[in-house]
């Protein structure tokens, strides 16, 4: 006696079998999305890098007394591991320079806060040579926390709305600088001259992470072509001929 | 003052240096104005007779008026307990001075700090690269002629600030003091 | 993982490599860089780095008023801010020819043996850190933070306390602050045997730390360095007894050396100066009530105050060594040139790049701590 299994399902039909379409996938996506950023924002790490007046005040706010851990946030040493770059305070020029190439080096989603009034608006050193006076023009700015320096419960509520922020899908200005990388180039260039550039290919990953717009490139990206060689994405063509 | 206030130990040395100057500031400060050329001697002097061993600081100050940089040089016996600062100017054009890195080796610091920021080249010394500027492409920015704020505002955007309630009270004749 | 438009830079064969040490290091005070030159571990060239940190505090203090300075100077050196409110304060005295009241004196000192407690607690910490003793590190922190508060409720702020004004202080010491005080050094003073048992005996530490970046005492002369570090050399050097400024003419204290001149010999000098500096406070506390009268001198009109003709040279033993500020005054409101002679701007230059020549590499950050050079004040 033979038994025949039933075939209870069509491939036209059966949603399992069914490759979902545009609108449904934008939908999954936009789960999975809620879902990593409610992950994210529950366990941060801050690059340990000490670039002003700021940092005398970190040791207090990571350390015993104010315990940072508890919110989940944590030094890290490396950029490619972490997720925030604290620029606590002012910014040389010759520092700003470190702190772009840390910045692209650091994966996205990344998150940039500004500590302290010199970062806003150049601070107590608003004449001064050597210092940037808005940080917002060369890099993007998640959130700014005011105060020269800001005391370590200001950061820590600095920190709780970054978190917030992040749940809600709210910090999202990493996006901006591939989207609009030719402006933030443009204020880099102008500062450091015309021969500026960085290891990083910005627009080959602004490509990869699907943010590529019209503001992505523009008379200043078209500057780092001399390097193309070196560092620079070709143009999508070429690249291929390479790889092949 | 006169000589005999002085220790003896400095107005033997203070005598072996033609055209010098000196007054008492406050206690333990004097102050000592020489010619440019004799002063390696008198930090030699000091330093071999009076036990002047610590160079505390070499200040350096621009006055474009005289079109002359003046070279302050601080020095501190451990045994004297007097602070000798020794007065020096020289002209701007070409602003060149020897370096005394061979009586005092501090004095390489300083001299490259003078030389990045005021422009002095001292000859001798071992060090004339820079070392705080060294991403900068300006004129040496201590320098009088040199604005700061100038080149802010050439430099760097800023963003003007006059939100709605600021603009409310300079219609009723308040407003930000300049 | 390599990117696709990785480029290989061909180099010519040679035992030697270079590293980058800093300026994003955590085993580095601040923000500073060093180029180091290696064979295996073994440093074979060195040169620092500076300026991260240049904000040009030397133009910018000219183009201010006398007294808007006083709210720049602290920012000079994070870690220890009130020598240079002091030090400042006092190159301006000289040259006004102000009159400090006696009450006001002794406010100052405590404050400055304040900062200086603060300041080693800090440093301690930093030393232990570079070799894994976190612990120590996170006790130096958190007790640091009682004196912070202390700071908070005499000044209104925790760093930048721009409490010390020329011809004075800005206000009197609130009710209860010197039973505050007294308690809390009292609480440190039981505390240090338990930082004995875990950091100054620790046989780990010891290891690590004897022998290593050793200073002779013609070294340290000949190299100008000064504070705690040459007081580690074995001699009795300090601005404090040589040249008086305030009451510490009037104040019984040691200066505490050891003979070594290596790390060890640095890190037990700051522990001894803590408690030197708490039996300064001791007594400070114990003569301060006696001491009647204003806190400030009468000051003109700030916003036009054209000090006279001449110039300054004050000089402070601050937490990390001697520190200086000249200025100069052309009869105008404003002043003609400040000269910041930082702290550190002997040991953290020339004497970390001959400390460390020769030696290996993972020295470089304890010989930095040990020495305390402090980026932001050589750079100013």
């Amino acid at each position: 006696m033979t038994t025949n299994i039933p075939i209870t399902s069509d491939p036209n039909t059966d949603i399992a079998c069914r490759t979902p379409d545009m609108q449904e996938r934008s939908l999954l996506r936009k789960v999975i999305d809620r879902i990593a950023d409610r992950c994210r924002s529950r366990s941060l790490f801050i690059l340990h890098y000490c670039t002003g007046c700021g940092a005398i005040e970190l040791p207090p706010t990571i350390t015993s007394r104010f315990d940072s851990e508890r919110l989940g946030i944590q030094p890290m040493v490396t950029p490619r591991q972490a997720d925030i770059l604290l620029i606590t305070g002012y910014l040389s020029v010759k520092t700003l320079k470190r702190v772009i190439l840390t910045y692209e080096q650091m994966s996205a989603p990344k998150y940039v806060v500004g500590m302290g009034s010199c970062t806003i608006n150049g601070g107590m050193y608003w004449h001064s040579y050597a210092t940037i006076k808005r940080l917002q023009e060369y890099l993007p700015v998640d959130m700014y926390m005011a105060g020269c320096m800001p005391r370590p419960e200001a950061i820590q509520q600095g920190f709780l709305q970054l978190i917030d922020n992040i749940d809600k899908g709210k910090a999202i200005a990493w996006q901006d600088y591939y989207q609009q990388y030719d402006k933030y180039l443009a204020n880099q260039q102008a500062l450091f001259g015309p021969d500026w550039h960085t290891p990083t290919d910005v627009i080959a990953e602004a490509r990869h992470y699907e943010l590529f717009t019209e503001k992505t490139t523009g008379e200043h990206t078209a500057l780092l072509a001399k390097y193309a060689s070196k560092y620079v994405t070709l143009q999508h063509e070429e690249h291929e001929e390479i790889v092949k | 003052m006169s000589n005999q206030q002085l220790p003896e130990i400095l107005a033997a040395v203070f005598r072996e240096i033609p055209n010098l100057v000196f007054t008492e500031q406050t206690a333990r400060r004097l102050r000592v104005e020489l010619r440019p050329d004799t002063l390696p001697a008198l930090l030699e002097l000091l330093k071999g007779r009076a036990g002047y061993l610590h160079l505390s600081a070499i200040s350096c100050v621009d006055w474009p008026e005289l079109d002359e940089f003046e070279l302050v040089y601080h020095l501190w016996s451990y045994e004297v307990k007097t602070l000798v600062s020794a007065h020096i100017y020289i002209p701007k054009n070409p602003g060149r001075y020897v370096s005394v890195y061979d009586i005092f080796t501090p004095a390489a610091f300083f001299e490259r700090d003078i030389h990045e920021m005021f422009g002095v080249y001292f000859e001798g010394s071992p060090d004339m690269e820079r070392f705080i500027l060294t991403e900068w492409t300006g004129p040496p920015p201590m320098l009088k002629s040199f604005s700061s704020l100038g080149y802010v505002e050439e430099t760097f955007k800023w963003e003007q600030y006059s939100p709605d309630w600021l603009k409310e009270i300079q219609a009723n004749g308040g407003g930000i003091v300049e | 993982m390599r990117p696709e438009n990785y480029q290989p830079v061909e180099h010519p064969a040679s035992q030697e490599y270079e590293l980058y040490f800093g300026p994003n290091h955590p085993g580095i005070e601040g923000n500073y860089a060093l180029k180091v030159r290696l064979t295996g571990d073994e440093i074979v060239g060195i040169r620092a780095d500076g300026g991260y940190l240049h904000r040009g505090f030397e133009k910018i203090m000219e183009d201010r008023l006398w007294i808007q300075n006083v709210a720049l100077v602290p920012r000079i050196c994070v870690p220890d801010p009130p020598p240079m409110e002091e030090t400042y304060a006092r190159a301006v005295e000289m040259i006004g020819g102000l009159e400090v009241p006696e009450r006001a004196k002794w406010i100052r000192a405590m404050i400055l043996e304040m900062s200086r407690i603060c300041g080693h607690l800090f440093i301690l910490g930093g030393t232990a850190a570079p070799i894994g003793q976190y612990s120590n590190m996170f006790w130096g922190v958190a007790d640091r933070d009682y004196f912070l508060d202390l700071f908070e409720a005499l000044t209104g702020a925790r760093v930048y306390h721009m409490f010390i004004t020329p011809g004075g202080v800005r206000r009197d010491i609130p009710d209860g602050f010197l039973d505050k005080l007294s308690h809390i050094l009292d609480y440190l003073e039981a505390r240090l045997p338990e930082y004995d048992d875990l950091f100054f005996n620790n046989p780990v530490f010891h290891k690590r730390a004897e022998g290593i970046g050793i200073i002779t005492q013609e070294q340290a002369l000949a190299w100008g360095v000064t504070g705690p570090n040459l007081r580690a050399c074995g001699l009795a050097l300090d601005v404090r007894r040589d040249d008086p400024y305030l009451i510490y003419d009037k104040l019984e204290f040691d200066i505490p050396t050891e003979t070594s001149g290596d790390v060890l010999a640095r890190t037990m000098v700051r522990r001894s100066e803590i408690i030197e500096s708490i039996k300064i406070l001791r007594q400070i506390i114990q003569h301060l009530p006696q001491i009647k009268g204003p806190i400030r001198c009468n000051l003109p009109n700030p916003l036009a105050w054209n000090l006279p003709e001449g110039d300054a040279y004050a000089r402070t033993e601050a937490q990390k060594g001697e520190l200086a500020f000249y200025a100069v005054s052309t009869g105008g409101a404003k002043p003609w040139r400040v000269h910041v002679r930082g702290p550190s701007s002997m040991h953290a230059v020339q004497v970390l790049e001959k400390l460390c020549l020769g030696g290996r590499i993972e020295d470089i950050a304890l010989i930095m701590f040990s020495l305390d050079a402090c980026p932001p004040e050589v750079d100013r």
